[in-house]
């Protein structure tokens, strides 16, 4: 799967790199690939994949998906 | 007195006088710089009624307590007159060098009054001001201007704030510039200026702001120790690495991405708008302010060439892009760029260009009205075009020139309903049908809409989230969902909204105290009372915030404002087209409702919204409770 971070996530990314590419064996909650690979999910506020909003705490994730997670967005 | 020059320069254009008011202390300690010093003289100098345009207006140009001090995001100054947009208290905040420049001058504001005979500009080196003849550079772009003054003075370090030929033909909107990257944009206060003949305010300074302080070692600590968190704090972080441009990816995503004036949520071209677009296309460096280790500005490229003009923040590119339809950032950049070259405010023009697409595309404006300018949303030409017209007040550009409401008033028909606009001002790129306290603050600020009375809803939604957590010494603990109103909602509102005020006063940027952004907000008060000595606790920094903003209130009551004005545009009320909130609108009893609650939070009768005489004998404004309008 493809993740791609937005907003202030980009600051947990390994590198603080905004792309991140996994292989995943069999369809993963979300949750566990946030926490593999560190974003905190208190920090997380817009979860899409293909394109398309989910709950973060419930959605699962194929080998083949892309991935697009913001924190909070605030003005300025 | 620590902290403070204590010296407010006083200029009468129409005679040249000059002179030196010293504030005492017990006063600043009331009202220290920024938003509460202007508030007061305006409220006290400045007589209701008093035509925008006219030599009587008065501008106050006012330092906060910290600008200029070495802490990160300590950099804002505070513009303010009665403003040709609303009618109401105008203001407008800027960053930059110029506010600190003009504290190491040694002044904490200046006044101006009257108008002068003829162009001039002013010049400010330390203690000794001049009026100087500005004719030779009347009707030419900012950054010919800002050369032409280090030029003819001598020294490439004067700091220069300036309007544009947008503020000398009295465009409502027309803002002012500082280092052509730092923008007063809102309420077209660069019009006041302009029509006091006023082209530019040049200043020198030399005393650095530790020889102000009580405690310099403590003050310069604190903001080593900010300056270095910065990279280590995830907000400060994206602000310095993507800034606010890196907005338009998230909020589309939310489907609160203003969009087609105001219509729908997403963009179907947000893909050529992303980061890492703006990062290949345009972007060339990051700067900053004075001693702001933040960095969160832009520098671009326009059309493979370097632009002299900062390069555009999220607004300018929400304004100039999805909401008019538009996905070409070399176009938008564009059109920041002319909008900074005649110093417009980009979010009013943007938003009224928008509102003129609109009207365009439901045959309100014609192809006669526009001369042949085919303004549909997603013409970038026809975009650039109308921005120089309207600076020039020529062709559809002298209907436009007057803002969304004005407009609308002289278009007549269904022309009102595309005004997204509150009390005249045009709405800044936030959707409120995807966070409601948003939408509060652009229903009650007193200088119209505006997207910077609250930290956002988004801020405060999930519990154990950094910027709720930074946000307890506030007294803020609980999450709220972003669609939600009521008595805990305006509780949060109300708290904000005080110290959002407080960061205007004392000259801190958005980007600097959480719970917005990184700097604990401890480290607020530790930098005032390093600064001062005053050993200011969280509750008097909450009043003065508070005192600032019923100032505000007093002034528009005065100027006949009412609860009627403390309202949305009616489309807010509608469904949003498309995105993920599809179908979602502010729902308008509760809005009324909460702003009942809101005004009974802040001391003020709950259905007129009218400061009660108690509430500002609280916040030591017994002086202005004879200017509250009589009871009904």
């Amino acid at each position: 799967m493809k993740l791609h971070t937005g907003s202030y996530l980009t600051f947990y990314m390994p590198g603080r790199k905004s792309s991140l590419e996994l292989s995943l064996d069999a369809p993963t909650p979300l949750v566990e690939i946030l926490a593999q690979v560190g974003i905190p999910l208190s920090e997380l506020a817009l979860a899409a994949i293909n394109g398309k909003l989910v709950e973060a705490e419930t959605a699962m994730v194929q080998d083949d998906d892309q991935v697009r997670i913001f924190s909070a967005i605030d003005g300025g | 007195m620590y902290g403070t020059s204590a010296k407010i320069l006083r200029v009468d254009l129409t005679n040249g006088n000059i002179e030196t008011q010293t504030l005492r202390e017990d006063f600043y300690r009331l009202y220290p710089g920024g938003k509460a010093l202007a508030g007061y003289i305006l409220l006290n100098e400045l007589p209701p009624r008093t035509d925008p345009f006219a030599q009587e207006n008065v501008m106050v140009f006012a330092n906060g307590l910290l600008t200029g001090a070495p802490v990160s995001t300590a950099t804002r100054y505070v513009v303010s007159a009665r403003s040709p947009l609303t009618g109401g208290y105008g203001e407008s905040e800027a960053a930059g060098f110029w506010g600190p420049e003009l504290k190491m001058a040694g002044w904490e504001a200046i006044v101006v009054k009257g108008k002068a005979s003829k162009p001039v500009y002013l010049w400010i080196k330390g203690d000794r001001v001049k009026i100087c003849s500005a004719e030779h550079l009347w009707g030419k772009l900012t950054a010919e201007v800002q050369e032409s003054i280090r030029s003819e003075l001598g020294d490439e370090k004067i700091r220069v704030l300036q309007i544009g030929p947008a503020g000398e033909n009295l465009v409502r909107f027309a803002g002012m510039t500082n280092d052509l990257r730092h923008f007063n944009g809102r309420n077209g206060l660069g019009a006041v200026m302009g029509s006091k003949n006023l082209r530019a305010i040049a200043v020198r300074g030399n005393q650095r702001y530790q020889n102000l302080a009580y405690d310099a070692k403590t003050l310069m600590d604190t903001g080593s120790k900010i300056a270095k968190s910065v990279k280590e704090n995830p907000l400060s972080w994206d602000l310095q690495e993507r800034g606010t441009p890196g907005l338009v990816e998230p909020l589309n995503t939310g489907g609160i991405l203003p969009t087609r004036n105001f219509r729908q949520g997403a963009f179907e071209k947000v893909e050529d708008m992303k980061w890492e677009a703006y990062e290949k296309e345009l972007l060339t460096a990051r700067r900053s302010c004075y001693a702001c280790a933040v960095r969160c500005k832009r520098e671009v490229a326009v059309d493979g060439r370097e632009s002299p003009y900062g390069g555009p923040e999220y607004e300018t590119v929400g304004a100039f892009g999805p909401n008019c339809g538009i996905g070409d950032l070399q176009a938008i950049a564009k059109a920041g760029e002319l909008c900074n070259a005649y110093m417009m405010d980009t979010i009013s023009c943007g938003g009224t260009i928008s509102f003129a697409m609109e009207c365009f595309e439901h045959g309100l404006l014609t192809l006669e009205d526009t001369r042949g300018i085919d303004l549909r949303f997603g013409n970038a030409e026809a975009m650039l075009q109308v921005i120089e017209l309207i600076a020039h007040r020529e062709g559809i550009g002298a209907l436009l020139a007057e803002g969304s409401k004005r407009a609308a008033e002289k278009i007549g028909g269904e022309a009102h309903f595309f005004a997204m606009q509150v009390k005249g001002q045009e709405l800044a790129m936030h959707e409120p049908r995807g966070k409601y306290n948003v939408g509060m603050g652009y229903a009650i600020s007193e200088i119209g809409a505006d997207h910077l009375v609250v930290a956002h809803d988004s801020a405060f939604a999930k519990p154990d989230a950094i910027q709720l957590k930074a946000a307890a010494p506030l007294g803020i603990t609980k999450a709220l969902p972003p669609r939600s109103l009521g008595e805990e909602k305006m509780e949060l509102f109300y708290i904000l909204e005080k110290w959002n005020s407080l960061e205007k006063v004392v000259g801190f940027c958005f980007f600097g105290p959480a719970p917005r952004s990184f700097i604990p907000i401890e480290d607020v008060l530790l930098s005032i009372n390093a600064a001062t000595g005053w050993n200011m606790t969280m509750e008097e920094a909450l009043q003065i915030g508070e005192r600032a903003t019923n100032m505000a209130r007093i002034f528009n009551l005065r100027e006949g404002f009412s609860r009627k004005d403390d309202t949305l545009p009616e489309r807010l009320f509608q469904l949003l087209e498309n995105g993920a909130l599809q179908g979602q609108s502010m729902p308008r009893d509760e809005f009324e409702q909460s702003l009942t609650i809101l005004y009974g939070k802040k001391g003020w009768d709950p259905q007129t919204g009218i400061p009660r005489p108690e509430k500002l004998r609280q916040l030591g404004l017994d002086w202005a409770i004879a200017m509250l309008p009589p009871c009904e």
